[in-house]
């Protein structure tokens, strides 16, 4: 226990208290030349001393001392007899006990209210530190699964790549012109399937590894729509979109390519899985805060259980969707996510009655900085 | 006979080479390959090619470097080829005097396409220095230049000062891709801000004032954080 006094003793603390406790007394002076009836004055003060001792200094030590040696000022320097230490006049035992009593509890009050708010404030930080925490695991979590489909989906076109390219080479002599176009087609798509897979991980790599943030900068929607559009059908050259955005000019903080990515990822998404039997529809509408891109197909929809972990790379797909040549888009929704979370944006998925529709948003522009 | 036109190529890639080389022969030019950039420098000032196609990421020299030394002396074609998605490199080599840029994978076509339009827009500066400009035409979009008249479906649109100068600069050079540095000189002086927001809007007005639907233009193009393009001129040859 007096080790623990010890070891907080402080000569910064110590100091200043010395230094309180001479200005209270000085002050204290005062009052005795001036005031009418200085004594209550003077015990206030020194109480108020005993209160910002407590305030400003660390533990129960300093309130102590402080609270002591004004019993002994006040007998000393402003009681009858001035100039000796006496206690033994008629009453003064209650005084001068009272006045420690009450300088002793103030202080610890005032030590126990300072303690309490600075449990409070670790707490916060304990929280904030904790969320953070939740953030980094689920990073992690997500810089997991993204290598876990990466392998997956690289392999399956490299191999396809290497096996039809080998095929033509040892049998080039036995294979008829039909069977050779059928074997560069694979090449094609394995390769172009490849390329967007590139991209979507390049893409990722826009984003600030620390800091979870985007290079942005002020971009009219409309251009990025467009781009994204055009790169699409340019891809999928038989493909319909739909394109309708307000007649107002719509600016927004963004990496535009990022963005053009999310919206060829869902896109190229709608257009693959969905079967949808109209065009896929790409919608824009803004609110007070947001700007709300909207894609619609007409299609079979996207299953319950497979709504819930869409964008989390590890959708399970179905039997039948990997039998079907189609490579799952598990890559290219969870880089969606990553990249509108870094936009400080909303993704979510969900059918409505003749299809699936994907919905994403960004912060509109607060004005430039 | 014509003389066969002759396009240096400089890429460090085997595959990549071959393949060029081979196509733009199959399409009657006259193609050399080099690996190097020190190499590919050399073929310029001794070869005098009609165009360059050059990679920015060769091993010895900084692609930037080869379009800077060319440029000193030529106004030989250039088109680069990047390899990377990043926009800032393509505007710099742009800005440094590339007249065109084209990011691998690239198709057939698309390489087809920048080589005609860059030896064009080379030809109609050697020929047509002084001489008044032809219109523009394209799809129904069609530029007087003389008149200062713009007509799409052969009904007059109408056309702020700026706007026109945008839309007139584009024009002459379509099908070539113009930074946003490029347009902001060109319209408000050297000494403009380069805040591109009011380009944006006066390009925003633009479309909405040629486009049937602005999310899907017919006739100018963005190139995301580079610039713009217009649809090439079908007008001339």
């Amino acid at each position: 226990m007096l080790l623990g006094i010890f070891r907080k003793f402080s000569i910064i603390s110590m100091f200043w208290t010395i230094v309180l406790f001479i200005t209270v007394t000085i002050i204290a002076f005062f009052f005795q030349e001036l005031a009418s009836d200085p004594t209550l004055n003077i015990a206030m003060l020194y109480t108020l001393g005993a209160f910002i001792t407590a305030r400003y200094t660390e533990g129960y030590l300093y309130g102590f001392i402080y609270t002591l040696a004004s019993v002994f000022s006040v007998n000393y320097f402003f009681t009858y007899p001035y100039g000796l230490v006496n206690f033994t006049m008629r009453g003064y035992y209650v005084t001068f006990i009272g006045m420690f009593v009450i300088g002793i509890i103030t202080s610890i009050l005032s030590t126990n209210i300072k303690e309490q708010s600075i449990v409070l404030l670790n707490q916060e930080k304990a929280l904030a530190k904790k969320e953070k925490q939740i953030l980094e695991i689920q990073k992690e979590k997500m810089r997991a699964n993204l290598l876990r489909a990466v392998s997956h989906d690289l392999r399956t076109p490299l191999t396809g790549i290497i096996g039809n390219s080998l095929s033509y080479l040892d049998m080039e002599e036995e294979l008829s012109s039909q069977e050779k176009r059928e074997l560069i087609e694979n090449i094609n798509t394995d390769a172009s399937w490849l390329l967007n897979m590139v991209e979507n991980l390049l893409s990722v790599t826009r984003i600030d590894n620390v800091t979870a943030q985007v290079n942005k900068t002020l971009e009219a929607v409309d251009e990025v729509i467009s781009a994204a559009v055009i790169k699409f059908k340019k891809h999928f050259p038989e493909a319909k979109v739909k394109v309708s955005v307000p007649d107002d000019l719509i600016m927004a903080m963004m990496d535009a390519m990022l963005i053009q990515q999310v919206i060829l990822n869902i896109l190229q998404n709608a257009y693959i899985h969905s079967k949808s039997t109209k065009p896929l529809e790409l919608t824009v509408n803004v609110d007070e805060d947001n700007i709300w891109f909207k894609i619609k197909d007409y299609g079979i929809g996207i299953s319950e259980d497979r709504l819930l972990n869409i964008f989390d790379g590890t959708g399970k797909r179905k039997e039948k969707e990997q039998l079907d040549g189609h490579k799952g888009m598990g890559i290219g929704l969870s880089i969606c996510k990553t990249i509108i979370s870094a936009h400080s944006g909303k993704i979510t998925a969900q059918n409505h009655s003749e299809g699936a529709e994907f919905i994403f948003s960004l912060p509109k522009e607060k004005e430039e900085k | 006979m014509q003389q066969k036109i002759s396009i240096l190529i400089i890429e460090d890639e085997k595959s990549i080479r071959d393949f060029m080389k081979k196509t733009l022969e199959s399409y009657g030019y006259r193609a050399e390959g080099v690996a190097t950039g020190t190499e590919g420098l050399g073929m310029i000032n001794s070869y005098v090619p009609d165009l360059v196609l050059l990679d920015l990421g060769l091993p010895d020299l900084d692609g930037l470097e080869i379009i800077e030394e060319t440029r000193k002396w030529s106004s030989m074609p250039i088109i680069v080829i990047s390899a990377r998605n990043q926009e800032n490199e393509k505007v710099e080599a742009l800005d440094l005097g590339a007249d065109d840029y084209i990011t691998k994978p690239f198709g057939t076509d698309e390489l087809l396409a920048r080589i005609r339009t860059a030896i064009r827009h080379n030809n109609l500066i050697h020929k047509e220095k002084g001489k008044a400009d032809k219109p523009y035409i394209a799809k129904s979009l069609k530029i007087d230049f003389e008149k200062r008249l713009v007509l799409l479906n052969g009904e007059e649109i109408h056309l702020t000062r700026v706007e026109y100068k945008i839309v007139s600069m584009l024009a002459k050079n379509s099908g070539k891709i113009l930074t946003y540095a490029n347009l902001i000189e060109e319209v408000w002086g050297p000494h403009a801000d380069d805040n591109n927001r009011i380009l944006r809007v006066n390009m925003a007005n633009i479309r909405r004032k040629l486009e049937q639907n602005t999310g899907e233009p017919e006739y100018i193009f963005t190139e995301l954080g580079v610039g713009y393009r217009m649809l090439e001129d079908e007008g001339e040859n």
